[in-house]
């Protein structure tokens, strides 16, 4: 995997942060975003980041199918490869494919026991152990409290952490805490925050909650073109 | 025959295996008065459906080879190919949509878009045939067409429109709503042949209403006279309407979704009206050949009758009267007593009797007009060639055919069953290009190599049946290939002095890893230290070692040569001299050039009930497969995995057995993969047993 350290560490550690898993054990993250600005491409980079590490990692999407997933790691990781010039694409790809685990389900069957069941079956059956998990969809226009305090305790116990993606919406306005409104009342379950806003031509990587927030942090964006996350 | 091209359709009938569709064929037939009685597939009658034509079909319930028909329905001419289900014998599938203008794509109810459905979607994308829907099986327990509705534009990505509504579904089905004419269809008489349109129940007008809402919504798009009508609130026509939607059906922008249940008899005519007023005619489509004269430029066919004749050989067959080659003609019109020329071998063949095909009966006819799809007979040829007037050199393009992945000895029990086995595979080769046989130098095994364990059984029993070859066989084999993964540079000289003139060589250069292509090679020589009419030598010794791998005689692919330097003499060198410099070079660079062995790795869908998710995949991992994903969707789970082929011999035994027999599974090639070290140890060690066993023997 010699290759794979040419591609650069996490991108998202130029907010601030001191690992290159961003989120501590038992962590969860939010990336928020208007519908079609890149939440998924986002945490897909991230986690081809988790797999170049050898970190293996769950995506559970609730409304797309694992065909759809599969293009997004697969165009991703070939703007990756190409950005930083790694040779042996293939090769890279086919060593950090067992690194990763789709789980589709429609929303409404979505439930922590049911989840629970199908990671400790994976485990159990040694077919995989994620350390990073991402669930994209979960609907935070809903309430979401409940479900959220129940999975804390069950990522701690697997060493891992979860990303989410949050929709929010163009005619809403962000809550008093700044924050967007459905995240207003979970806020404090999540260490780190993400928002991903247009800006003109630009797509701007705000850090609404975690990091450091030293003034030699960078200031980020999501490139429109090839939705990597570049330096401004 | 007519010759009206535009009431003329070729469709083919598509679909997972045990959707239906060749009860439904059946029934088409029947209503179009071709057939006068119903045999349904495994039929306790003993007779078996029309279109199942080969014995082995009929015993396992399965449709192996398409056979093609032909039938009439309200005043048009509709050629049928019945298409298998199976993934193991796709390349029939992909012939039948190759020749075809429209297809039906036949869903389950029950059991929804299955993952051999996704496949055959894909072929017809490919070929881009333009499809209508039907939901069968609306009678069975759990049926729910508008699930497998969403389902065909959540897992396809179509946008299907429901063309109807069921009346009541499972025992309780009765017939359907006609959304266009807004009129209940019932479905009377011993087979349903009676059609009864009455006024729609009261209980279904509000569903109704809302679903032809949706249905002219989507049509609006591809007619401004529609849009026009209902910005306008005028009437919306039948006609308006159906333009509307058949617009859309042929550029492949929306799929019009029918239901019913073919086996209690309802819902095939207005399939068969569809089929008439949505799929389109051969003269919608736009035909391509190559001109072989101008370097392949493309050329477009016309259904024009009395253009230069334009005919693809799509399908062999082995019948009582010699070989039987099902043709789809493009362009022109192929008459008995005309000539022709097979553009493949150029030889010219006089038409001798023209047949058009229904399942195995024939009938007689003088032509074959442009659009049509009917059998030569006693014409030598294989599958694929394309037949033209004398006067042009055009060739249909290519069809796409996959390298097989599995190999299998087969050794005949007596002289009779050689003899025998030597023309079934004659016949078989010929018929089916991904079907492939060779004989092993060393061993003296005769190797069947095909797409998957089915498909090659399949073919050894044919070879029982039909040819009388009683065979036993050997271990089922994978092509592993040999490749190297990284730079190497050769610098050999090839001196012989033995007496009279020597042979004198050298080559220098380098060789390094390609994944695009099988073979590469790059002549890099200035200054001629190889003189220019050696180069070709060069190159030839460098193929020749392909072939067999020096790591374990496997075929070597993905291999880039180049040639830098080398030297000569001016009497002792040659083109063999060379050849025998570049065999030395080969084999001193890849040495070098860390040599490895692949194998084949198959795409895998299991499609199972949730409960049985984690033994399937359990069962996967043990097999050394990278499971993808696994997708739930209601009581079933689909589970994607890559595996390599090598472990995938008898799966079907055992998902069968770890899932109460409630599991199906389909796999396809899906590219080579490097053999990791234990498995490569391991080969070079039974290789290294069999060269033995054949010394001693010797």
């Amino acid at each position: 995997m010699q290759q794979a350290n040419h591609i650069e560490v996490n991108q998202l550690k130029w907010l601030g942060y001191s690992t290159d898993n961003i989120l501590p054990d038992g962590g969860f993250g939010a990336v928020s975003a208007r519908a079609g600005v890149g939440k998924t491409s986002l945490l897909v980079q991230i986690a081809l980041n988790s797999m170049i590490r050898k970190q293996p990692v769950l995506h559970i999407s609730l409304d797309s199918p694992v065909k759809k997933i599969n293009l997004w790691y697969k165009e991703m990781f070939q703007l990756l490869v190409q950005e930083f010039k790694v040779d042996q694409e293939r090769e890279l790809w086919e060593t950090i494919l067992p690194y990763r685990f789709i789980l589709t389900l429609k929303v409404d069957k979505f439930s922590v026991p049911r989840l629970e069941e199908r990671v400790k079956d994976l485990i159990g059956q040694e077919i995989f152990s994620p350390r990073m998990i991402i669930i994209d969809g979960l609907p935070f226009d809903e309430p979401v409290k409940d479900t959220l305090l129940e999975l804390k305790p069950f990522i701690k116990n697997l060493n891992a952490h979860v990303w989410f993606t949050v929709r929010t919406h163009r005619h809403e306005q962000p809550g008093p805490d700044g924050f967007p409104i459905q995240i207003t009342d979970v806020k404090d379950l999540f260490d780190t925050i993400i928002q991903l806003h247009p800006e003109g031509e630009q797509i701007c990587i705000h850090n609404l909650k975690g990091g450091s927030g030293e003034a030699n942090t960078a200031k980020l964006v999501v490139d429109p073109s090839t939705m990597l996350i570049k330096k401004m | 025959m007519k010759n009206e091209i535009s009431t003329l359709r070729n469709i083919g009938i598509s679909a997972h295996i045990d959707s239906g569709k060749t009860t439904l064929t059946e029934r088409i037939l029947f209503y179009t008065k071709r057939i006068h009685a119903i045999h349904d597939v495994k039929g306790k009658d003993g007779v078996g459906a029309t279109m199942d034509s080969m014995e082995l079909e009929k015993e396992r319930g399965i449709t192996i080879a398409s056979a093609a028909t032909f039938c009439e329905w309200k005043n048009h001419d509709i050629n049928i190919i019945d298409t298998p289900g199976h993934v193991d014998f796709t390349i029939e599938v992909e012939r039948s949509l190759r020749v075809l203008d429209g297809a039906v794509l036949v869903l389950c109810a029950v059991g929804g878009v299955q993952s051999q459905s996704i496949t055959v979607d894909q072929q017809m994308k490919r070929y881009k045939v333009p499809c209508i829907a039907f939901v069968n099986k609306c009678d069975r327990n759990g049926a729910n067409p508008f699930r497998v509705i969403d389902q065909l534009r959540d897992k396809l990505g179509h946008n299907p429109v429901a063309m109807q509504i069921p009346i009541g579904l499972e025992g309780d089905l009765e017939g359907v709503i006609d959304l266009v004419n807004m009129e209940a269809i019932y479905f009377d008489g011993d087979n349903g042949e009676i059609l009864r349109i009455e006024e729609i129940p009261e209980n279904l007008k509000a569903q109704a209403a809302e679903k032809r809402e949706e249905m002219i919504d989507k049509a609006s798009l591809f007619s401004d006279e529609l849009t026009e009508a209902i910005l306008e609130e005028k009437e919306i026509s039948p006609k308006m309407l159906l333009g509307a939607l058949r617009k859309g059906t042929l550029s492949r922008e929306i799929t019009p979704v029918f239901m019913g249940s073919a086996y209690k008899n309802k819902g095939v005519q207005p399939l068969l009206d569809a089929v008439n007023n949505l799929l389109p005619c051969p003269a919608d489509i736009q035909n391509e050949a190559l001109d072989m004269d101008k370097d392949e430029a493309p050329v477009v066919l016309s259904t024009d009758p009395d253009k230069p004749d334009v005919a693809l050989a799509f399908k062999l067959e082995d019948g009582q009267y010699g070989q039987l080659t099902y043709i789809r003609v493009y362009q022109g019109k192929l008459a008995k007593g005309s000539t022709v020329v097979n553009v493949r071998t150029g030889k010219k063949i006089k038409i001798g009797r023209l047949v058009r095909m229904h399942a195995n009966q024939m009938e007689d006819i003088e032509t074959i007009s442009a659009g049509y799809i009917g059998a030569i007979f006693g014409v030598d040829c294989a599958s694929g060639d394309t037949f033209v007037s004398p006067e042009i050199n055009y060739s249909m393009t290519s069809m796409y055919v996959p390298e097989p992945v599995i190999s299998l000895a087969i050794i005949p029990e007596d002289n009779k069953s050689q003899i025998n086995m030597s023309k079934a595979l004659n016949r078989f080769t010929k018929e089916d290009p991904t079907f492939r046989s060779f004989v092993n130098d060393e061993t003296g095994d005769t190797i069947i190599e095909g797409m998957g364990e089915l498909h090659l059984e399949v073919y050894v029993e044919r070879m029982h049946r039909e040819y009388n070859a009683k065979v036993t066989t050997g271990q089922p084999r994978v092509a592993y290939r040999e490749t190297i993964t990284k730079r190497a540079e050769f610098n050999y000289t090839h001196k012989k002095q033995t007496g009279g003139s020597g042979q004198y060589g050298r080559i220098a250069g380098y060789m390094e890893p390609c994944f695009d292509e099988e073979f590469i090679f790059e002549n890099k020589i200035t200054g001629g230290s190889i003189p220019t009419q050696y180069i070709p030598a060069c190159e030839k010794g460098f193929r020749l070692c392909l072939k067999k791998g020096p790591k374990l005689e496997f075929p070597v692919t993905g291999v880039k040569v180049a040639i830098t330097d080398g030297a000569s003499h001016s009497v002792d060198s040659s083109d063999m001299a060379f050849q025998a410099a570049a065999r030395g070079a080969f084999l001193e660079g890849y040495n070098k050039a860390n040599p490895v062995i692949h194998e084949p790795i198959m795409k895998v869908a299991v499609e199972t009930p949730t409960e049985f998710q984690g033994p399937v995949m359990g069962s996967l991992n043990q097999r050394r497969g990278i499971i993808e994903g696994s997708q739930e969707d209601g009581p079933m789970s689909v589970i994607e995995a890559q595996v390599p082929l090598s472990e995938m011999f008898g799966y079907s035994t055992v998902i069968r057995s770890l899932t109460q027999g409630k599991a199906q599974f389909t796999m396809e090639f899906a590219m080579y993969k490097q053999v990791p070290k234990p498995i490569a140890e391991e080969l070079i060690k039974q290789k290294n047993q069999a060269k033995d066993k054949i010394k001693q023997a010797k």
